[in-house]
């Protein structure tokens, strides 16, 4: 039985995690390193670790001192949230080894599933459509131009165990082969210590629509929905939602069958999302899959009323799923607004500290998910992610309404942030209409932006 | 003259581009701040000489801190 939780991440996500032990009757012990020495959300935690300097590297990816924090609390699990080490199999095995439960899919699957191209190979096995390509690790450019021969150019070169976008490289035509091949290799090297490249077609127009499942240990799978999060800039979403506007219930149910196949192909448990890529002629392919609690987890929560990170919680305590897909309905329609402190017009970095703070009024609609207080720190060293609004209604213009409402209620002073953005975006006509596309912004951008009149009001007197 | 070139912004220093004897130009990238994730440039305000790095990968940086001091004509 699980009776502590060590929450080895920072900020906002630690106080989901915290709120979802406090629920379940769990302690929850939190980890900080000297930059976030004062930060609100190791004093919402019941205890707090120092693991380090203010550099990540020294702290929040820092393996050794994350164990150690482990044993100095007692810790019986580890929440590893998202981003840093949350889909780090060498991570999980060492919260393994050291003898508590990663809350997560076991490092051995991890370990797996990092490789893009065994995912392929499940996805072809359990019958899920993969974008035409490789599904084994392409050794030489010859190879890549063999598959130009099956499939229509441009490709797109990846790299097997890469992310965050990086590494993958367009060729147009056969010609540019080699030189994009010697690249992609010398990045994956660089940033992720294996150069293993596979090639795909690349899809005109895409959108990213994604599954949220939950798999227990017995091999049950239900899904809560899907998320669209194709308004992204540089591959950082912005705003998400659920239900999707262009997957129609038919399409609901496929891509509900095709992430319980993968769930089960993979031997997955825990919570964990499924990416497809849909195409501008309306067919859906595997992307990847993220084996971790997701930033935009709070509007699937919002539609199907579970508790995703509870849920990660009992999954790991070794609990069953108590409903089955059929019990699963999607009400009404969410809608997630991340900021982050940068400024509007140009996206640079904005730390600093909180100097003023009004956050908006929530209730049934609203719903904040923050670690931010009035004297606290943005520290320049971390995500610039500072809090996610999220709204819910019956339907998805009421949802609009309420989170353009409650975002412009929301103010802070100290740090710039990106809350014009949001409700520049809630407020085009492109948005509303659902014509989202992953050039929205460039085109939203395009003429010059009055940004005063997206910006929150200042309502809080002089104290 | 020597002139400093100090942080713009605070964060880590995700690299260093120039070594000491190396001629800059106004304008030339000198070293490289990650702030929230996002690289962001430091240039040579001057023309000169590279003289001196004070500063290596993963410092911390706030504004103002001094970073490379270039010898001018």
């Amino acid at each position: 039985m699980i009776s502590k939780v060590l929450i080895a991440n920072r900020g906002e996500i630690v106080r989901r995690v915290v709120r979802a032990c406090g629920d379940l009757g769990l302690r929850a012990a939190a980890v900080y390193s000297d930059a976030d020495a004062d930060a609100s959300y190791t004093r919402q935690a019941d205890e707090a670790y120092r693991i380090g300097e203010a550099n990540p590297v020294k702290s929040y990816l820092n393996i050794e001192a994350l164990v150690g924090a482990i044993k100095e609390s007692g810790a019986d699990a580890v929440h590893p949230g998202y981003g840093f080490l949350s889909e780090n199999a060498d991570f999980a095995e060492a919260v393994e080894s050291a003898g508590a439960i990663w809350i997560g899919p076991p490092s051995t699957i991890l370990r797996a599933i990092e490789s893009k191209c065994y995912c392929r190979q499940i996805a072809t096995k359990v019958g899920v459509p993969v974008v035409p390509g490789s599904t084994e690790v392409l050794t030489t450019p010859d190879e890549v131009r063999e598959i130009g021969h099956r499939v229509n150019y441009p490709l797109l070169l990846k790299l097997d165990r890469g992310g965050g976008g990086k590494g993958i490289e367009k060729v147009e035509e056969p010609g540019q082969i080699d030189e994009v091949f010697d690249r992609v290799r010398r990045i994956g090297t660089m940033a992720f210590g294996n150069a293993d490249i596979y090639v795909e077609m690349a899809i005109t127009e895409p959108r990213h629509i994604e599954v949220q499942f939950l798999a227990d240990r017995r091999g049950n799978v239900v899904c809560l929905g899907e998320r669209e999060c194709s308004i992204q800039r540089r591959h950082q979403k912005i705003i998400e939602e659920s239900p999707s506007p262009v997957v129609t219930p038919v399409q609901r149910e496929q891509l509900t069958d095709y992430a319980t196949k993968l769930a089960q192909g993979m031997g997955y448990v825990g919570a964990g999302t499924m990416e497809f890529l849909r195409s501008g002629t309306g067919n859906f392919y595997f992307m990847e899959v993220n084996a971790r609690l997701q930033v935009e987890h709070p509007v699937s929560e919002f539609v199907t009323g579970h508790d995703i990170v509870q849920w990660q919680l009992r999954i790991a305590d070794g609990e069953s799923l108590t409903f089955t897909q059929d019990d699963v309905r999607l009400t009404g329609h969410s809608i997630e607004a991340r900021c982050y402190a940068e400024e509007p017009g140009t996206f640079r970095p904005s730390p600093g500290t909180i100097k003023g703070l009004h956050l908006p009024t929530m209730g049934r609609h609203v719903r904040i998910d923050h670690a931010l207080e009035v004297g606290g720190a943005v520290p320049p060293y971390y995500d610039p992610l500072i809090a996610k609004v999220i709204s819910w209604d019956t339907d998805r213009a009421g949802a609009i309404e309420y989170l353009k409402q409650a975002l412009s209620e929301f103010w802070v002073e100290g740090v710039a942030t990106t809350v014009p953005v949001n409700l520049l975006i809630l407020s085009s006509e492109a948005y509303v209409s659902a014509r989202l596309h992953t050039a929205f912004l460039d085109e939203l951008f395009a003429q010059e932006v009055a940004w005063d009149a997206y910006t929150p009001k200042r309502f809080v007197s002089d104290s | 003259m020597n002139a400093t070139i100090a942080a713009h912004m605070p964060g880590l220093v995700a690299r260093v581009v120039v070594e000491p004897g190396q001629s800059v130009a106004k304008g030339d990238e000198v070293a490289v701040i990650n702030c929230m994730k996002a690289e962001l440039s430091v240039e040579s305000h001057v023309d000169g000489t590279v003289k001196e790095i004070l500063v290596k990968e993963w410092d911390e940086m706030e504004v103002g801190v001094p970073m490379v001091v270039v010898e001018t004509a």
